[in-house]
């Protein structure tokens, strides 16, 4: 593909030929020309992973290209950090935002290039530069406000000004309506107007295909890495727009009996959550999942799915509704509970709960049953049942280590996840909730994992599956629930025929069943 | 060849070699720090215009010299010992327990008022105030683990704290209530005899100082703790927590009780280091018993890096500079203080883990490049 | 009772309370600031033993009070820059460096001490002098209140204004933002291009120095002579006052004056029939109940909103 000629003249940022592969392999950013006019705003969509977060990084300094460049204001720059960017005028605003919590507004908005003389902050002047920019702008802010007092729409206003103080003339938006209720981004959107009526060139980064069309000039998709074509938002479509986001090039074949469900195992009912950290609330969720069947859960990331897994883990509580595996209610049951009720759980981030990097294979395999026979008794350790029980595994997962005294930490990404599913899937749960089960691992790993959760399921497991890979859903999962907001929004009783084009509706909440039609069939489950 | 790919290989031979390697060089570092620390130490005297060659004979031969030494060294062993592995077992749950001091001073206090007060025949003479002094020590653990692990209050503010609450206490009472009548001396009256801690000369014959059967009782603490740690499911938890505290939770470990369990044996152990202070060594209650034994604990437990069985090496090594250092201070000119520096050039660079992270990547490519 | 209450309403106690809070208040401040700057400074003891020491040192060889003041200082300086260094760069656990430090400090004074003077106890046998006293004009000759105020010690009028430099240090100068900014938000900081590392350094070397003013005040102000170990656990006692203040100027302030209160009034009673190791422990005790309430509200808190389990 040649580079995009921008119709207005030189460009205001762009990329040539810009390839990025990270460390450990992954080639996150393959060959893009991207150029974008002064006083355009671009929309770039994507699925997650196609790159689209790594090629702002670039434009802002924060990675740099293995290969190609970057222009600003038609000038090559080579970019060594954030401030090289700033000083070129490209202002970013994180997904999550890079301020200082206890820092009023007006003091965020300054940090780095505070008015006031001899080592002093003026912090009047502070306020009303941070008034006059508000003002001139159209963010709206409250200057003398504490950051982390502030709703999450001003904070991020915060940021926007943060970059205009630092004369930003290329903004760049990560996901910015992520975190936004519709009036913010309602205020948001007329605020980016205004700033492109100055010359402001905006980059926007948006899953969100309406809004997508209802703020950007022209859009520009990515998939896998590349970048699949570049529209005018007035000649496309949601749905034009979803075909090029979604399609992955490999799909891994595996073969899959028809399932044989029986009774349902587990039942959650009117499920609400609400969280006290930065989680996302969960809303009137219900559905069930029949012993012999892999129900999938899809989603864009950041929808309710980390807390629905960590809830039926019982890592989290739900504020609301009915948790049932089998006949047991596990409402007030901790982890230890609903491990006792046949819970498994293969967790999204196996760096962070999934295994303890420093310890042997051996305990990583044991700490759920550490504390029962035959690996102990009477609070003694036998260890010999535990490398016992450690072989075992390793020889049945095909764990690939010379000693099972190894650190799981010296392991390679797929096998440390093997280590994880050998011993949620040996312990046999009734219910195995996985997610993102094939994140970062090979492909031999992947296919391995695949069969083994199907083999769960054939022998009367009950699996939730949880995935950003579409791809992945639609190979395992028997049936398919869709969640965006907190709230189930789609229910495939069949995945059969199913695409992902179709799923990719539904996540992007272009289409959407109705009440009735998520809820049908499920029982009256009451609180016992 | 990185170490990851090395484990990928299913050879065992080949791992086990790399295992093997990988200890060497540890070990290598260990020899290493030491050396260098000594060196410092060897600068720093040759720099106060003193003979090092002479004080680091006296220091480093005087300990083995004399039978009534090595009891110094062995009591005085036994004690650090007890210390490090105290801390040790908190800190392998990663729990920053800056409060053997307050435990230390526990212990000796239940165990120094029980073997003055009680009358008691002789061997429960001894076992009573050891297990009233362990007892002290769990409890006096016990609080800044609650206040952690329930409340989640900050362990090193906590810790700190009940040492200076204790200190106070301690000194109160030597002052006053239990002070011995008529003594012009601040101190308490002599544990009656029977609770003495049996001293080793009469099993081994030779004059050995103060050094007791508390060697002994310290050696099975080593194992007991090696044992618990190893071969337990508290142990075990304690080690998971320690390692990776979301996974415990995660694999249903009720963590906050596995961290207050970490400090009550700790707290206990440290008691028992109490114990062995009144009952083996001093005889009685003094102002300044413990003086700065317990940060010294700390140090033993960071050389060893919290392994129990290393903690004994690393106790016995330390107390030899100890004592070689007395020694040295008797026989020369140089102050005893200067292994005190020696020790904190060890802690200096034992923490600096990029240090030998450096020298190990360095050490790695070079044989790969040959 | 009656007797206590006298000895606390007595200007002779009032001006001792200055006088014993003031290493607290300086190495408290010192601590603060190094946590402000998202590193934990368990080094103050040490720093101020060392410069406790060295302020000794210089002043009774070099004849210049001034002198060992200024090396004192600085010598308490460099160890939070040796912190620094060892935390940042050879990524040392900050805990562990400290305690490392500290020792350093305990067996470097002593042994510098007996290599000098061949005497174990403390450079008693130097003549080093002491910081002067400043006799306030005007203020001398109000009843009371110039008994208390007047004729302190210059490191304690410091102490003293410590507080409202340091808080105008914090929230009013471009250092302090940054270094604020460095401590609670180092992403944040680093993303507006803010050195974080050298704003880490210079806070270390800050709070060193603020440790180190107050071991000279302990050898060159409190008496005249440095004694083995004679920070005697202050360094930690200003750590706490550090929580307990809430990490704030002001409450610092007030937290380390009451432990200074405390041990200034274990003093004065111990002339009556009251134990002082006991009525000493009586901050601890205080800070003990103070961290497990504050820590049991912040968890009701977070518990009011069902959270994670």
């Amino acid at each position: 593909m040649t580079p995009a000629q921008s119709p207005g003249g030189t460009p205001a940022v762009a990329a040539v030929a810009v390839t990025k592969t990270y460390a450990n392999g992954v080639r996150a950013v393959r060959g893009v020309d991207l150029a974008v006019s002064a006083g355009e705003i671009r929309a770039v969509v994507g699925e997650n992973g196609a790159g689209k977060s790594t090629l702002m990084k670039l434009f802002y300094g924060l990675e740099q290209p293995g290969s190609g460049e970057i222009a600003i204001g038609g000038d090559t720059a080579v970019l060594h950090g954030p401030g090289d960017a700033i000083a070129r005028g490209v202002g970013m605003v994180h997904q999550n935002l890079m301020l200082v919590p206890s820092f009023t507004i007006a003091q965020n908005v300054v940090l780095g290039v505070e008015p006031g003389r001899r080592g002093r902050v003026d912090l009047k002047a502070a306020v009303e530069e941070t008034a006059r920019l508000a003002e001139e702008s159209g963010l709206q802010v409250d200057p003398k406000a504490r950051v982390d007092q502030v709703s999450v729409g001003m904070r991020q206003r915060t940021e926007i000004l943060k970059a205009l103080h630092r004369g930003a003339r290329v903004l760049i938006l990560d996901e910015p309506t992520a975190v936004l209720t519709p009036q913010e981004t309602e205020d948001l959107f007329a605020s980016v107007r205004r700033l492109r009526e100055t010359g402001m060139t905006v980059l926007f980064i948006s899953h969100k295909l309406r809004e997508v069309r209802e703020i950007s000039d022209r859009v520009s998709v990515m998939r896998a890495g590349a970048l699949v074509g570049t529209v005018d938002t007035a000649e496309a479509t949601d749905r034009s727009l979803a075909s090029m986001m979604m399609g992955r090039e490999v799909t891994l074949e595996v073969v899959k009996a028809q399932a044989r469900p029986s009774g349902a195992v587990l039942r959650v009912r009117d499920l609400g959550y609400r969280p006290s950290d930065a989680g996302v609330p969960l809303d009137g969720v219900g559905f069930d999942v029949a012993a012999g069947e892999i129900v999938g859960l899809a989603g864009v990331e950041g929808n309710g799915q980390t807390e629905l897994a960590e809830i039926l883990a019982g890592l989290r509580r739900p504020t609301a509704g009915v948790v049932r595996v089998g006949g047991t209610d596990l409402a007030g049951a901790g982890v230890a509970g609903h491990r006792r009720a046949g819970i498994g759980y293969v967790p999204e981030d196996r760096l962070h709960n999934g295994a303890a990097l420093d310890e042997s294979i051996a305990d990583n395999l044991v700490v759920d049953r550490h504390d029962r026979p035959p690996l102990s008794r009477r609070g003694r350790l036998r260890l010999a049942a535990v490398r016992a029980h450690a072989e075992r595994l390793v020889a049945d997962y095909a764990i690939r280590t010379p000693d099972t005294a190894v650190p799981v930490g010296a392991l390679s990404g797929g096998n440390m996840q093997k280590v994880v599913v050998a011993r949620e899937l040996s312990a046999r749960p009734r219910l195995l909730v996985a997610s993102q089960l094939t994140r970062g691992v090979d492909i031999g790993s992947m296919r391995f994992m695949y069969e083994r959760v199907i083999a769960a399921r054939d022998d009367g497991a009950a699996v939730f599956l949880v995935s950003a890979d579409l791809s992945e859903l639609l190979t395992l999962a028997d049936r398919l629930l869709v969640i965006k907001e907190g709230r189930l929004v789609g229910r495939f009783d069949s995945t059969r025929g199913l695409t992902e084009k179709k799923v990719g509706l539904f996540m992007l909440g272009v289409e959407r069943h109705d009440r009735g039609h998520i809820g049908s069939g499920l029982d009256e489950v009451t609180t016992t | 060849m990185s170490v990851g790919t090395l484990v990928e290989t299913e050879d065992r031979r080949e791992y086990r070699a790399t295992r093997r390697r990988g200890l060497a060089i540890d070990v290598g570092m260990a020899v290493a720090t030491i050396m260098i620390a000594l060196l410092v130490g060897f600068v720093v005297i040759l720099a106060t215009g003193h003979n090092p060659v002479e004080a680091y004979s006296a220091m480093l031969t005087g300990p083995l010299e004399r039978s009534t030494r090595v009891g110094r060294w062995l009591e005085d062993a036994t004690t650090l010992t007890l210390l490090g592995l105290s801390v040790a077992i908190p800190f392998r749950a990663r729990q920053i327990s800056l409060g053997a001091e307050s435990q230390l001073y526990a212990g000796a206090l239940a165990a120094g008022v029980v073997a003055i007060v009680v009358p008691m025949p002789p061997v429960v003479a001894v076992i009573v105030p050891v297990v009233a002094a362990m007892g002290a020590g769990a409890a006096t653990g016990l609080v800044p683990g609650v206040m952690k692990a329930r409340l989640g209050a900050n362990e090193i503010v906590a810790t700190l704290m009940l040492n200076a609450i204790a200190v106070r206490v301690f000194d109160y009472l030597v002052n006053g209530t239990l002070r011995e009548p008529g003594s012009t001396a601040v101190h308490s009256a002599s544990i009656q005899h029977d609770a003495a801690l049996p001293s080793l000369r009469e099993w081994f014959g030779v004059p050995l100082g103060r050094a007791n059967i508390g060697l002994l009782l310290m050696l099975l603490t080593v194992v007991a703790l090696w044992l618990l740690m190893t071969r337990t499911t508290i142990g075990y938890r304690i080690r998971m927590v320690g390692a990776n505290q979301d996974f415990a939770e995660y694999g249903g470990i009720a963590v906050p009780r596995v961290i207050e369990w970490s400090f009550v044996i700790g707290g206990a152990v440290a008691g028992l280091a109490g114990a062995h202070l009144v009952l083996g060594g001093y005889g009685r209650l003094e102002p300044g018993l413990v003086g700065s034994l317990a940060f010294e604990g700390i140090v033993v437990a960071l050389l060893a890096r919290n392994n129990p069985l290393v903690v004994v090496v690393a106790g016995f090594f330390y107390s030899y500079l100890r004592v070689g250092g007395d020694i040295m201070e008797q026989q020369t000119d140089v102050g005893t203080e200067i292994v005190v520096v020696i020790q904190a050039v060890i802690v200096l660079l034992v923490t600096a883990q990029a240090l030998p992270d450096l020298f190990k990547r360095r050490l790695v490519r070079t044989r790969v490049t040959r | 009772m009656n007797a206590v209450v006298g000895v606390v309403f007595s200007s002779a106690f009032l001006a001792a309370v200055m006088r014993v809070a003031t290493p607290y208040l300086l190495a408290a401040f010192g601590g603060l600031i190094a946590e402000r700057v998202g590193v934990s400074n368990i080094a103050l003891e040490g720093q101020m033993l060392a410069a406790a020491c060295t302020g000794a040192l210089v002043a009774g060889h070099q004849g210049s009070v001034a002198l060992g003041a200024v090396s004192g200082i600085a010598v308490a300086a460099l160890l939070g820059l040796l912190l620094a260094a060892l935390r940042l760069h050879l990524g040392a656990d900050v805990i562990i460096a400290g305690i490392g430090l500290n020792l350093l400090a305990s067996g470097g004074t002593a042994y510098a001490v007996f290599a000098l003077l061949g005497d174990k106890g403390g450079t008693s046998g130097l003549q080093s002098g002491s910081l002067p006293r400043l006799h306030l004009w005007g203020v001398e000759r109000i009843p009371v209140l110039g008994e208390i105020l007047s004729g302190q010690n210059i490191v304690t009028y410091l102490a003293f204004l410590a507080a409202p430099v340091v808080a105008w240090l914090l929230y009013r100068t471009r250092f302090g933002f940054h270094l604020r900014a460095v401590g609670e938000a180092p992403d944040a900081a680093r993303s507006v291009g803010i050195p974080v590392r050298r704003v880490q350094c210079l806070g270390l070397a800050l709070s060193g120095a603020l440790a180190g003013l107050a071991g000279v005040f302990l050898s060159m102000g409190y008496v005249s002579f440095f004694v083995r170990d004679m920070t005697a656990g202050r360094g930690f006692i200003a750590l706490a006052a550090v929580f307990l203040g809430g990490l704030r100027p002001w409450g610092v302030f007030l937290a380390a004056l009451a432990f200074g209160a405390a041990e200034a009034l274990a003093v004065q009673v111990g002339t009556l029939d009251i134990p002082p190791q006991l009525v000493s422990t009586i901050p601890y005790v205080l800070t003990l109940g103070a961290l497990a309430t504050y820590a049991y509200r912040r968890r009701r808190r977070s518990n009011a909103e069902p959270s994670r389990a």
